[in-house]
């Protein structure tokens, strides 16, 4: 099978997944007080799903520009380490292919292009098709759910307010690999809660995140030299 | 404008860490410690914020709602691995224990 149309083949169901979270976003982002253009702009530009889901969060409870940067930045920081894992596979590609080949550089590309490499292909065709596919499904599911996901008026009477903090807890749950993750995710969780209760301010949330993994510096029985995104749906 | 701001340096940031390690020869390698790090990071910040959703949500203390509904859409993303479906149980359960005065 030619790559472009194994991508498809084997993608589809990563593809309409990235279309229903996109839909799933474009409300959140509604509901959060962003415009329509600004939702897909939001998608255009920073084209990274749970990073976009918690800076609409931040800017939801009034937080500063650099503290919603700094958490993206963040929450992105994985994927210095899948570059990294696909640079030796994009050796034949020139610098400006490689500018493109970045930017549709998401979790789903990675773990599907990295997998179509081991199985001992050489080709791009197959990751640029699928991360193009994936931009296109995520940023036209972003429009669709912020053009038809304002209509809700007192959102918190359906329980769309907590719509956010209920993605936080799903890509979580879906991203623990192992007892590792669990330790972390559970201190970084009930940490934050407790400062938030206290009324620390959302980067002290953001901060008690990024010092909770220094836990898995200290236990050294789960090895994770592999950039392996943790956040893959199926 | 400041929406803009963040997501246009938001967006940078992100550009940069897919695209720097593709175009830049990095000498040596992350040691260890850091690769475990920058691993656990994504899940942990958004753990954090999570835990500060349910604990404080639109800047009043959780009468309990919360802790129910993000425990049932914990459970069914860890049982079907899916967001959407984790999402809308969720937002259904915190509806339905504020309507019953959670």
């Amino acid at each position: 099978m030619p790559p472009a149309r194994a991508a498809i083949a084997e993608g589809w169901p990563v593809l309409l997944t990235s279309v229903v979270v996109g839909i799933t976003y474009g409300v959140v982002a509604r509901q959060s007080g962003l415009s329509v253009v600004e939702a897909s702009g939001s998608s255009l530009l920073v084209f990274a799903g749970a990073a976009q889901f918690a800076a609409v969060g931040l800017l939801r409870e009034g937080a500063g520009t650099l503290e919603v940067a700094a958490s993206v930045l963040l929450i992105n920081l994985r994927h210095l380490l899948m570059a990294a894992s696909l640079r030796p596979h994009f050796a034949r590609a020139s610098f400006v292919e490689r500018l493109g080949l970045g930017y549709i550089l998401t979790d789903e590309a990675f773990a599907m292009g990295i997998g179509h490499f081991r199985r001992g292909h050489g080709d791009l065709v197959y990751y640029a098709t699928f991360g193009t596919l994936l931009w296109l499904c995520w940023n036209i599911g972003t429009l669709a759910g912020a053009i038809f996901g304002a209509g809700l008026e007192h959102p918190e009477r359906y329980g769309i307010d907590f719509a956010i903090t209920a993605t936080f807890l799903a890509i979580v749950a879906v991203g623990v690999r192992h007892r590792t993750d669990l330790v972390v995710a559970v201190a970084a969780g009930i940490v934050a809660g407790a400062l938030r209760l206290v009324g620390a301010t959302t980067l002290a949330v953001v901060v008690a995140g990024a010092v909770a993994p220094i836990v898995v510096l200290l236990a050294r029985d789960e090895p994770s030299d592999t950039a392996e995104s943790p956040f893959r749906t199926r | 404008m400041s929406v803009w701001l963040a997501f246009a340096l938001g967006g940078l940031a992100t550009y940069a860490t897919r695209v720097v390690p593709l175009v830049v020869t990095l000498r040596g390698s992350l040691s260890p410690s850091l690769r475990r790090y920058l691993d656990a990071l994504p899940v942990a910040v958004i753990a954090a914020l999570a835990g500060a959703g349910v604990a404080m949500p639109d800047g009043r203390p959780t009468g309990g709602a919360e802790i129910v509904a993000g425990a049932a859409a914990l459970a069914l993303a860890r049982w079907r691995k899916n967001l959407l479906l984790a999402v809308i149980g969720g937002v259904i359960v915190a509806a339905t224990a504020r309507g019953v005065g959670l």
